[in-house]
């Protein structure tokens, strides 16, 4: 389950990542076990720089919920944080609300998409107790 | 007092959802309510009952067009039983206590109101935890699935078991078997996959009063064939749990298609806007004939509708004349239409298939021409999955079309989502011009008639019949477009119920507009599924007006 304190610390970066998403992603903010982050926002390359807590997508979350996400959200615990496009967070929090997951933070950054699609910075973290660690 | 979520003042406070109210059962006051949880508690867990306004947000329809207005349907509160004993549980008590359930599988159905019930104060009998995949054989070809199964989990199966089969899964993958195929939905591999409730086989039903019963050979006990001959002896009520209220699926068959050996795909191209529907009697013919799988139509055209005066033309009130249609073809060097044909086989099959394509469409239709398109061994590679080597534009997507579940599609969705009318219509050329000129100058007075224009190419995902599709955006911040789009819907139902045309699924909120318009008769047939409504579940504990069928405690 999140924590306050985790919370805390997550919130304290995210600011941050705004001005300059790489440099501030080129370590893992304390208390997230892992991050999602929506390449269509950042430059090609991205992946290569950080390590195998960040998951890279391309709008479409397939790959990245079925590889990862879907098979770590059965287990208890995993907090995840994200920035995607609106579009993408859509589908990623429903399939949270089907493993007992909620989006406990959520806030539109200053971006826009090349299609004006908002960009937003969350949290996913386990609220049910059947999730909760 | 004033309410702090929705500005009005003393309850009854103004918005339709409005936290500060509780939403209650019919015919409930909330020591009832509370007694009611109580006892749902008890049977199935406490952390697997929820009520009250934030766990409640994930059953609110998130495609509503009604979003916050006095229209939008809400459960009062969700169960989520572990097993078939639970349902049954939950059924007895809901029927004691006179309560509306609403089953769901994943709650997925988006567009047709997800998991927002019809009646407001249902309880969402949420399937989510009978998710277990319960036989699935690789050479007899069928699959026995709880209804809480994902089409990505079934998927998953059959990936980390090595199994040559393919399962033909709707766009996006994340319903269900059960839920999809229970709404009639489609998918787009060979013809009698893609009707998901056709390639069912056998259903296990909680019945209203919580008995159990099988359907097909599983009501024979120990019969081996449940999954492979669906209708036993005598008559197969499998068809009334289908966009309907009679039971609660708890387990259900499906066909499997075996996975094919090689996937060849070819494009026909039409010169005349007229040669559509010589186009259309071929592809019939291969279809019908087992030869190929989903037939992608599109029109080439379609590009063309950023400008003005083509667009103009396209959308010209009693539809264009030919003869300009064609003029503006030539003019832009483009074909009038396409359509893209996919073949599954052998390799040696579906190369002779796509000749026999060739030789049959091009030999018929002057200056209609064809392109070899990508084929390669299945299963598919990520690269092919991805579709980007067709040297051609292609209108499939292939995920679909191999049978492979995706989220992709979210990345078209606009706004806050979409409602859907999708009207069935005949497969010729002049039922879908017909259906161009009718609907889109029926929806031309809300701004939303580009859904019907000259270059719009119908669908082929049912087996024996095209449809087309009206599916206007929603907007949460805009109740004034949502409002539009609503009567837009409205509209569409009537006008193409006028002509012959039906909706074959709805949301909630539009099942009894789209059920009135099944009237043949002096709506004989509703009346009839109300007699059996009234018969076995007179006070409505299962989805009460789901399918336009309501039991008399709330016929009005």
């Amino acid at each position: 389950m999140i924590t306050r304190r985790n919370l805390l610390k997550w919130s304290a970066v995210t600011p941050a990542i705004i001005p300059d998403l790489h440099a501030h992603l080129r370590s893992l903010p304390s208390g997230v076990d892992a991050m999602v982050v929506d390449s269509r926002f950042s430059n090609p390359g991205l992946a290569d720089r950080f390590d195998r807590r960040v998951h890279l997508f391309s709008g479409d979350v397939t790959a990245v919920w079925f590889d990862v996400l879907d098979l770590r959200w059965r287990q208890p615990g995993y907090l995840l944080g994200g920035i995607t496009g609106q579009d993408a967070l859509f589908v990623l929090e429903r399939l949270a609300w089907d493993r007992g997951r909620r989006v406990t933070d959520r806030r539109e950054l200053p971006l826009r998409g090349s299609d004006g699609l908002p960009v937003v910075q969350w949290i996913i973290a386990p609220v049910h107790r059947s999730v909760v660690s | 007092m004033a309410c702090r979520w929705c500005s009005g003042s003393s309850p009854p406070f103004t918005a339709a959802w409005c936290p500060e109210v509780a939403v209650l059962p019919p015919d409930m006051d909330e020591a009832g309510f509370a007694a009611l949880l109580g006892e749902f508690r008890a049977a199935v867990g406490e952390e697997w009952v929820w009520s009250g306004t934030a766990d409640m947000f994930p059953y609110r329809d998130s495609f509503s067009p009604v979003w916050d207005t006095a229209e939008e349907r809400h459960a009062s509160a969700a169960v989520a039983p572990a097993d078939v004993e639970q349902v049954q549980q939950i059924v007895r008590i809901a029927r004691r206590f006179r309560v509306p359930l609403y089953p769901i599988s994943t709650g997925k159905n988006f567009g047709y109101g997800g998991p927002s019930p019809n009646v407001n104060g249902s309880v969402v009998l949420d399937l989510k935890r009978l998710n277990r995949v319960l036989e699935i054989d690789e050479a007899r070809h069928f699959v026995l699935v709880e209804p809480g199964v994902s089409y990505f989990d079934l998927y998953r199966v059959v990936q980390e078991r090595g199994l040559k089969l393919m399962v033909d899964c709707p766009d996006p993958g994340w319903g269900s078997p059960v839920g999809n195929s229970l709404e009639r939905g489609i998918g787009y591999t060979m013809p009698h996959f893609r009707d998901h409730f056709g390639a069912h086989c056998g259903m296990e039903v909680v019945l209203p009063d919580g008995e159990l019963m099988r359907t097909g050979m599983g009501a024979l006990p120990g019969a081996k064939t449940w999954q492979e001959y669906p209708y036993g002896f005598g008559p197969d009520p499998a068809g009334l749990f289908a966009q309907g209220n009679f039971g609660i699926v708890t387990k259900m068959g499906f066909r499997l298609m075996p996975l094919p050996e090689y996937y060849r795909t070819g494009l026909i191209t039409v010169r005349r806007r007229q040669d559509f529907a010589k186009l259309v009697e071929h592809v019939n013919y291969l279809s019908d004939s087992g030869f190929i799988g989903e037939a992608v139509y599109g029109s080439p055209l379609a590009a063309l509708m950023g400008d003005a005066s083509f667009a103009a033309v396209a959308t010209r009130p009693g539809g264009p004349a030919d003869a300009d249609m064609d003029a503006a073809a030539e003019a832009a060097g483009l074909p009038s239409w396409q359509v893209d044909l996919q073949f599954f086989g052998p390799e040696a099959v579906t190369s002779a298939g796509w000749q026999y394509a060739k030789d049959r469409i091009l030999s018929d239709i002057p200056g209609a021409a064809a392109l070899d398109g990508d084929h390669f061994a299945l299963p598919a590679t990520e690269d092919q999955l991805l579709n980007t080597t067709q040297s051609y534009r292609s209108g499939i997507r292939r995920y679909g079309a191999l049978g492979v579940p995706s989220l992709g599609i979210w990345r078209i969705v606009r706004d806050d989502g979409h409602v859907g009318f999708f009207p069935v219509l005949p497969r010729s050329g002049e039922a879908v011009f017909e259906m161009q000129r009718v609907l889109g100058d029926a929806l031309r007075e809300f701004g939303m008639n580009s859904f019907f224009n000259a270059t719009s190419a119908p669908l082929y995902w049912h087996t024996f019949a095209f449809q087309m599709v009206f599916a206007p955006t929603v907007r949460k911040n805009d109740p004034s477009h949502n409002a539009t789009v609503h009567r837009a819907m409205k509209k569409a139902v009537a006008v193409a119920a006028e002509h012959g045309w039906g909706d074959y699924r709805a949301a909630p909120i539009y099942q009894d507009d789209v059920a009135a318009t099944y009237s043949f008769n002096n709506h004989a047939m509703r009346r009839f599924h109300e007699q059996l409504k009234d018969a076995i579940d007179p006070d409505g504990i299962i989805a009460p007006g789901r399918g336009g069928v309501w039991p008399r405690r709330f016929r009005r």
